[in-house]
């Protein structure tokens, strides 16, 4: 590939995000400037100051998906060993694909009932259930292929020498699956950091993630903060991606 | 003993945390649908099903769901197939092979403002053709988002498929060892054209026809890309139930549910098809 067409395509895939910057620094953008008018850190600053309750979008919206990502990588590590070694494994994670039958956000209008007569609506723990529901399958997914005959026998091996199931995750299973779980993890964390339609459904917008504020600021044709908090929804992951860059290679 | 409990315990938080919210989902959208439960229940009726089976405005939403979903994924990857295959190592070794990733951290919801603000009447591309002197009027710049074609909807869709793919068809290049089939085919005699629509394409889109199927799946169930780009005359199959959901006439919920049952019963049939074909292409010959 020559420089030219290299040159243009980084240009492009970087576009995206200077543009965003750009716009969560502006201030008045008229018809037809290509580039605001005036440029300020007041909208960063709102961040810190707290106002405008980005600062507390930023903390429900880490706090969601990290919860959602530690439990569904959890439990879907766990869970995926007893139906990987399963006769009818294949049956059983036949089963997984279901939530993907949905779109999420018409599981969402879908179960809408259930959540009020849990009394779930409206409310955090209500979203975060609700993202549980399309996490863990894809982590039980994930880990499906994770389990092997190998793994088996070293479990095997700890008990014949005398430990048991505890001591076979703590001292071999976890500290083998230590790339796995943190590539799963991270995967888990970017689909509850990402998701809106289901959030908002279940939410009733009484969980003001980053993605519910992004939608709030564009209806109030409020362009400058939507590109502040579309700022916001992006760092975290390009973050991650930097942190991960090794394991994600791996992967 | 022991071992066994955990192990039923864990199959049966499976079966709560898959499958049971996906049957109490449909279950309860069909039973809704039908009349037999809700506010505006009636008992036992067909009316709701019959009201959107024959309003063309639903067959509209699936039609423009399938087209949306059709188009953004044959133009990503005719764009990634076309990278990945003139260039391959570009993908895996070197700068581009980290900075395909960062695309992959734009959420749907901002991709969509991105487009709004890139291609609206009043955005970036409007703007740049007015300074260029292409357009002397806002009015003038053609209708690229909220439009019938969902062009805006297809480029946001394109932008966030067309590095996934790209990052895919790269690693399915390396693993199936791709390169040498290609050097085997240029040895044999076959041209530059041989090569790429005989060989690289084939065995690329097999290896990669449930993940793309998958792909093509997500495009057509996508709520917050067309909710921001999408027109209200033609809809895709989220927003227009969601929409029938959220209205104050209690008369469209049940029919909201018969549309989201009508189209699970769409994704069975395509997913059904898809493990047959895959099947079909397994058994040998």
């Amino acid at each position: 590939m020559s420089r030219t067409v290299k040159a243009m395509l980084v240009g492009l895939i970087l576009f995206p995000f200077a543009f965003l910057l750009m716009l969560s620094v502006g201030r008045q953008w008229p018809y037809p400037a290509l580039f605001p008018q005036q440029w300020s850190l007041a909208n960063w600053a709102m961040v810190w100051g707290g106002s405008e309750g980005l600062s507390n979008s930023v903390a429900i919206s880490v706090l969601l998906s990290t919860s959602v990502a530690a439990l569904s990588t959890g439990t879907s590590f766990w869970v995926s060993r007893h139906i990987a070694y399963h006769p009818k494994r294949e049956a059983w994670l036949s089963m997984a694909y279901l939530p993907y039958v949905f779109a999420p956000v018409i599981l969402a209008a879908c179960l809408q009932f259930f959540f009020i007569l849990a009394g779930l609506y409206g409310t955090f723990g209500g979203v975060l259930v609700a993202q549980l529901f399309i996490t863990f399958p894809y982590g039980v997914i994930f880990f499906s292929s994770f389990w092997n005959e190998r793994l088996r026998n070293m479990e095997q091996l700890v008990k014949t020498l005398g430990g048991n199931s505890r001591q076979a995750y703590a001292k071999v299973l976890i500290p083998v699956a230590r790339g796995a779980l943190a590539t799963c993890f991270f995967q888990l964390f970017l689909i509850s950091w990402f998701e809106y339609g289901l959030t908002n459904l279940i939410g009733v917008g009484k969980v003001p993630t980053l993605t519910i504020r992004v939608f709030q600021y564009v209806n109030e044709a409020n362009l400058f903060l939507a590109a502040l908090a579309s700022c916001l929804l992006v760092f975290p992951p390009l973050l991650l991606l930097w942190v991960n860059r090794r394991v994600v290679f791996k992967g | 003993m022991q071992a066994n409990g955990a192990a039923q315990f864990g199959r049966f938080l499976f079966v709560l945390l898959s499958a049971v919210p996906i049957v109490a989902g449909v279950g309860y959208a069909l039973l809704y649908s039908l009349g037999l439960t809700g506010v505006m229940a009636e008992g036992m009726t067909g009316a709701h099903w019959r009201e959107v089976l024959r309003d063309a405005a639903f067959w509209r939403t699936i039609g423009f769901s399938l087209y949306v979903a059709l188009v953004s994924i044959l133009i990503a990857l005719a764009i990634a197939l076309a990278l990945v295959l003139r260039s391959p190592r570009t993908f895996t070794k070197g700068s581009l092979s980290y900075m395909i990733y960062l695309p992959l951290s734009i959420p749907a919801i901002v991709m969509a403002f991105f487009i709004f603000q890139l291609l609206g009447k009043g955005g970036w591309l409007s703007r740049l053709a007015h300074q260029l002197g292409m357009i002397s009027a806002l009015g003038q710049f053609p209708d690229w988002v909220n439009d019938n074609y969902g062009i805006g909807i297809i480029v946001a869709h394109v932008v966030m498929a067309a590095p996934f793919f790209t990052i895919f068809f790269a690693n399915l290049y390396e693993n199936e060892r791709l390169g040498d089939y290609l050097h085997l085919a240029t040895t044999l005699g076959a041209g530059r054209r041989q090569r790429i629509f005989r060989v690289g394409v084939p065995i690329l889109l097999r290896r990669g026809l449930a993940t793309v199927f998958l792909y093509f799946m997500f495009v057509m169930g996508s709520y917050e890309i067309p909710l921001l780009l999408g027109s209200q005359s033609v809809q895709m199959v989220s927003i227009r139930t969601i929409q029938r959901l959220q209205r104050y006439n209690l008369g469209d919920i049940p029919e909201a549910y018969a549309i989201s049952v009508a189209y699970t019963v769409l994704v069975v049939v395509l997913l059904s098809a898809l493990l047959w074909f895959n099947r079909r292409q397994m058994r040998p010959s």
